[in-house]
């Protein structure tokens, strides 16, 4: 049982599993890092993967359903920016607000456009159709299958790793953005808008989580289901502290738990132990609290992440 | 003060007027949440009256003891806390009228039914929603006043769920004896399931949102095995998952049994919770622990410097915490459901959230908070039921009020914009008024 093909299949089911969670992580690392704490990445995810089927079941192209995932997961993401910068809001509670939010607009949307609720209609083609084999890099042996083979939100979640840290390191925006995180009043200082950054580092996220809760409903599934994001924006969020608010960190992290959540399937699917499955599927859950609990104290969070900026205006 | 305390020279009445105020209240409040509409309606406008004229008994008390000048500084200060609820509950119902009418519905029509269903026809189904969710917001406003977030308070409710239907299986003793313990357990094992989120928050600093969020996705994925182990047969296709039903003895008093009105499924469990929260209040505001709980919530370094242990009180915030939203399991099982059901009960815990952030975490609040919550749920499902508007609509409604609420800086924003204008235009007359002058 325990051969080749078991491993290979297992490696590419943990990075397929760890893709919505790392590229959720991954928003969430720029996001805190302009200082802004961002748990309304569950919810953000749910509003991604539900224009994300709405819109490719419409349209009939999961090209077109990821685009709006993307850009209504922007959208989506503003009102965080908005209650947090503008109106000062404790953002653990706004980012609480915005996933209640997520479920209620979901929840009507459906009904008024799928005319049910539960899970929506199936997408004609959905994103694992375009699934690519790299020439030649595929044809390496196990990391080959399992880096190397995979559906095209995979492979954004890979550019993204270099890209954001990039952005984050080496350019002028991105040391910006974490100035926003670090030192706001330096960077207000200097004449760099604080707010802005921090709209900015809230609006990666949402475009990014937009993306990861497309990936759960047309990349790994044909349709979108209530709930389906299962934790999921909180698991990227240990993600992301486990790896240090960095984007390899994070990356690393979430393969971890795609791990935790591969091993879980195959299990239940093999009976290995006689235990009962539901012993499993708690086992991604246990491993973040462990997760966070180990790792939390070697990392070091962005130090002005969760305060409030105000620019006090004087009286015109 | 001094002066005021002159004042008291009116004599016993006031004293003669607490006992009033609190039997008033209470009969009010048990006639009012006991009230069915078939039949009973007399009964829910008694109540009504009753509370009212409690009201307005403390408030006389209230000017008796301190005079009018702060009785009239009181009125204002509680209209001030008041507005920013109101007006956000009433913002968020216009605009979920204005969804409904570019989605093709009847607003009118819909929020008729939701408040004749959630407040008249179907009050009794309002009040049993409302019972675990003062419970579960209890839980995470205790938290809050600590300065930290019980996000998973759903987690905590399924353990004292788990708890209460696995000791009332078991124990056959007087009602009286029994129901005690089974409401001590629940709590217990609420708090135990907290122990994890409390210590890592304590000893590594791992931040309690996302050790509670999971652990209360780990209790839920938990539930069908204790059902399996407590008379869920899997091979049944009965749906949902059940567990036998609990002992006649661990089942809480329903109200019918004093009231002879009231709804038969209603039972103590309302007024349990009531009690409970004003308890709750008693603790926050007028003990040590509450105090210190207080100060660490308002400023670490502060109560750090003053003496107070953070990490203990963060200690302690975060049992009492979990030991009110186990008591959300205890209500649920004993008093309703009698049994433990797999997911038909869940939601609450996620909910509690809400009505803690609209209430601002204070204890009394949660009270009519988690009433109108209740209503909300209540409503929506009978507007649903009897005109073709989708319920979630009520989901929206909920969001946008918490939204509105907790945004309190929307107002102060709109009030210093009015001002600004109001001070643009002043400007301006005065100018123009210099010009004429001039010419």
């Amino acid at each position: 049982m325990f051969d080749y093909d078991f491993l290979v299949n297992l490696l590419s089911a943990m990075v397929r599993n760890a893709t919505p969670i790392a590229i959720a992580a991954m928003g969430a690392v720029v996001c805190e890092r302009s200082g802004i704490v961002n748990i309304a990445m569950e919810g953000i995810m749910t509003v991604g993967a539900f224009t994300a089927a709405i819109v490719a079941g419409a349209t009939g192209n999961p090209w077109i359903g990821l685009l709006a995932a993307i850009v209504f997961g922007g959208i989506f993401s503003m009102l965080h920016a908005f209650a947090t910068v503008n109106l000062h809001l404790n953002h653990v509670v706004s980012g609480a607000v915005l996933n209640v939010l997520a479920l209620g607009i979901t929840a009507y949307l459906m009904i008024i456009i799928v005319g049910h609720p539960g899970t929506t209609d199936s997408i004609p083609v959905s994103l694992s159709a375009y699934r690519w084999a790299i020439p030649v890099l595929s044809s390496i042996p196990l990391v080959g299958q399992m880096l190397f083979n995979q559906t095209p939100i995979v492979y954004f979640g890979f550019i993204m790793i270099p890209l954001f840290t990039w952005f984050l390191n080496r350019t002028k925006v991105g040391l910006h953005v974490r100035a926003a995180g670090e030192h706001p009043l330096a960077l207000e200082t200097i004449g760099v808008s604080v707010y802005k950054m921090r709209y900015l580092g809230v609006l990666v996220s949402g475009l990014v989580g937009g993306m990861a809760g497309a990936y759960l409903s047309i990349e790994g599934n044909v349709s979108f289901t209530e709930g389906m994001t299962g934790g999921r924006g909180f698991i990227a969020m240990a993600a992301m502290i486990s790896g240090g608010w960095h984007p390899v960190g994070a990356f690393v992290a979430a393969l971890f738990f795609g791990l935790a959540d591969a091993l879980q399937v195959r299990f239940q699917v093999f009976q290995v132990l006689n235990v009962p499955e539901e012993l499993f599927i708690v086992l991604p859950y246990v491993l973040t609290v462990v997760a966070v609990a180990g790792l939390v104290r070697r990392s070091r969070p962005p130090k002005a992440v969760g305060t409030d900026f105000m620019i006090e205006r004087t009286q015109d | 003060m001094s002066a005021s305390k002159n004042t008291q020279s009116t004599g016993m009445l006031p004293r003669l007027l607490s006992p009033a105020i609190v039997l008033l209240g209470a009969a009010g409040t048990v006639l009012w949440l006991g009230a069915t509409m078939s039949g009973g309606e007399t009964f829910y406008f008694w109540g009504i009256w009753l509370i009212a004229a409690a009201g307005a008994l403390y408030l006389w008390r209230y000017r008796m003891l301190n005079g009018p000048a702060e009785f009239k500084d009181h009125l204002h200060r509680a209209g001030r806390t008041m507005a920013v609820p109101i007006m956000g509950v009433t913002l968020a119902i216009i605009i979920g009228g204005v969804i409904m009418l570019l989605t093709g519905y009847d607003p009118f029509e819909a929020y008729g039914a939701m408040f004749f269903g959630g407040l008249v026809r179907n009050w009794h189904i309002s009040v049993l929603n409302a019972a675990p969710l003062i419970f579960t917001a209890l839980s995470v406003a205790f938290a809050f006043k600590a300065g930290l977030f019980n996000i998973g308070a759903e987690g905590q409710y399924y353990l004292g769920a788990m708890a209460a239907t696995w000791l009332s299986l078991r124990i056959a003793m007087l009602a009286l004896v029994t129901i005690p313990l089974v409401f001590v357990f629940a709590g217990l094992l609420g708090a135990i399931w907290m122990i994890i989120p409390a210590f890592l928050k304590v000893r590594t600093g791992a931040h309690e949102v996302i050790t509670t969020m999971m652990l209360a996705h780990t209790a839920r994925y938990l539930s069908p095995i204790f059902i399996r182990a407590n008379g869920g047969d899997p091979a049944d296709s009965t749906h949902p998952y059940v567990t036998d039903k609990i002992l006649e003895s661990s089942i809480l008093p329903r109200l019918q049994e004093f009231l002879p009105n009231a709804n038969y499924r209603v039972h103590t469990g309302i007024l349990i919770a009531i009690v409970v929260a004003l308890l709750i209040h008693y603790i926050l505001y007028h003990t040590s622990w509450g105090f210190e709980i207080r100060a660490v919530g308002e400023n670490k370094d502060a109560a750090r410097a003053q003496g107070i242990s953070v990490g203990k009180n963060i200690f302690r915030a975060l049992l009492i915490a979990g030991f009110l939203a186990g008591l959300a399991g205890f209500n649920q099982v004993n008093g309703l459901d009698h049994r433990l059901y797999e997911n038909l009960q869940a939601g609450y815990g996620w909910n509690g959230i809400s009505v803690a952030l609209l209430a601002a975490g204070n204890p009394i609040g949660v009270v009519f908070t988690g009433l109108l919550w209740g209503m909300l749920d209540a409503g929506g499902q009978f507007m649903a039921r009897t005109t073709s508007t989708p319920s979630a609509i009520v989901e929206i409604v909920k969001g946008t009020i918490l939204f509105l609420v907790v945004a309190r800086y929307i107002y102060t924003a709109i009030g210093n914009i009015r001002r600004r204008r109001q001070r643009e235009r002043a400007a301006r007359e005065q100018i123009a008024e210099d010009a004429r002058q001039e010419a």
